[in-house]
């Protein structure tokens, strides 16, 4: 039985951070629910969450990789947001990236830290989305700060597992 | 005869009263009211009962009320510091739930329904994911045994 405040150190970081995003995402679509079109307010709600994971994983990509040696590739670089910034963000590696190997990335989470609370199955899946926003932009803002630019996308059709897609643009 | 043990029910309150949660697994007899009504009835009962031991109990106060038996049954409660209550009825073979009680409370209700954020705290417990974990978890327990029909 591990002593009381190991536990909390444990806990402590995930759990801020889970309850900080869940108060954001209810505070975005309050601030937005006056208007009367729901499919406009879903949008710009997404777009305002997205834009913040944004700025977000632009700040974290350059505290992660003040260290690292430039990458290789595009691959190189999928590789490094697959393990090595997703661990440190949610605690566990992305399970499965597939590509196309012409810019097109797939990166299937299993179980996204994020939705394992909500429902292990189909309850709640239209909700599901508004909880990826925020993590789309990091995904995103980690890419653009490293020279790529990208669309970034996620769909979830059993929980708590997801896919992000991302897609590189060329030049 | 075998003895053998088991959960009835389970009943899980907020500190406004709404019960947020009830499951049944056991139960031979009802109340013979309707839900609604058998909800504001077990919670009156625990609100008087918890007033009349402060009032009346000849020591100081320590954990408060734990449990009352019956001749067929046992009903045992667990308050958190929040104020959600819960209440289990077992039968008379099992021992004080108050450990049961609290491991409901931290590894279910905080895991799955705190943590969740379509679960409105105050209203009813519509998590599929917390019925189901709550449902494993008492069946796991060592003292729940389904009764031959």
């Amino acid at each position: 039985m591990k002593p009381l405040s190991s536990i909390t150190a444990d806990m402590a970081d995930d759990v801020l951070f889970e309850f900080l995003h869940m108060e954001i995402v209810a505070h975005v679509y309050k601030e937005h629910a006056t208007r009367e079109d729901i499919d406009k307010e879903r949008v710009t709600c997404v777009s305002t969450l997205e834009l913040m994971g944004f700025r977000v994983g632009q700040g974290l990509i350059e505290r992660f990789t003040k260290d690292c040696p430039t990458f290789k590739d595009d691959l190189d670089v999928m590789k490094f947001l697959c393990k090595d910034f997703w661990s440190t963000i949610f605690r566990k590696q992305i399970d499965n990236l597939r590509t196309n190997h012409q810019g097109t990335y797939v990166l299937q989470d299993n179980k996204f830290a994020l939705l394992t609370q909500l429902s292990s199955g189909k309850q709640y899946l239209e909700e599901a989305p508004k909880y990826l926003a925020f993590s789309c932009g990091l995904i995103r803002g980690a890419l653009s700060n490293l020279g790529l630019e990208s669309v970034v996308t996620a769909e979830v059709s059993l929980m708590p597992s997801c896919k992000f897609q991302v897609v590189i643009q060329k030049l | 005869m075998i003895e053998r043990m088991t959960v009835h029910n389970l009943y899980i309150f907020d500190r406004n009263g709404s019960c947020l949660h009830y499951s049944e697994w056991n139960r031979k007899k009802q109340a013979g009211i309707s839900k609604e009504e058998e909800f504001k009835l077990m919670y009156g009962m625990l609100f008087s009962i918890r007033s009349f031991i402060s009032k009346m109990s000849p020591l100081d106060m320590k954990d408060g009320f734990l449990a009352f038996q019956t001749s067929r049954y046992k009903l045992h409660y667990y308050e958190t510091p929040t104020g959600i209550k819960l209440v289990l009825n077992t039968d008379l073979g099992v021992p004080n739930c108050r450990d049961t009680l609290q491991q409901i409370y931290s590894t279910l209700y905080v895991e799955y329904i705190v943590r969740n954020p379509l679960c409105v705290l105050g209203e009813s417990l519509q998590s599929d994911l917390f019925s189901s974990k709550l449902d494993s978890f008492i069946r796991a327990l060592p003292f729940f045994s389904v009764r031959a029909a």
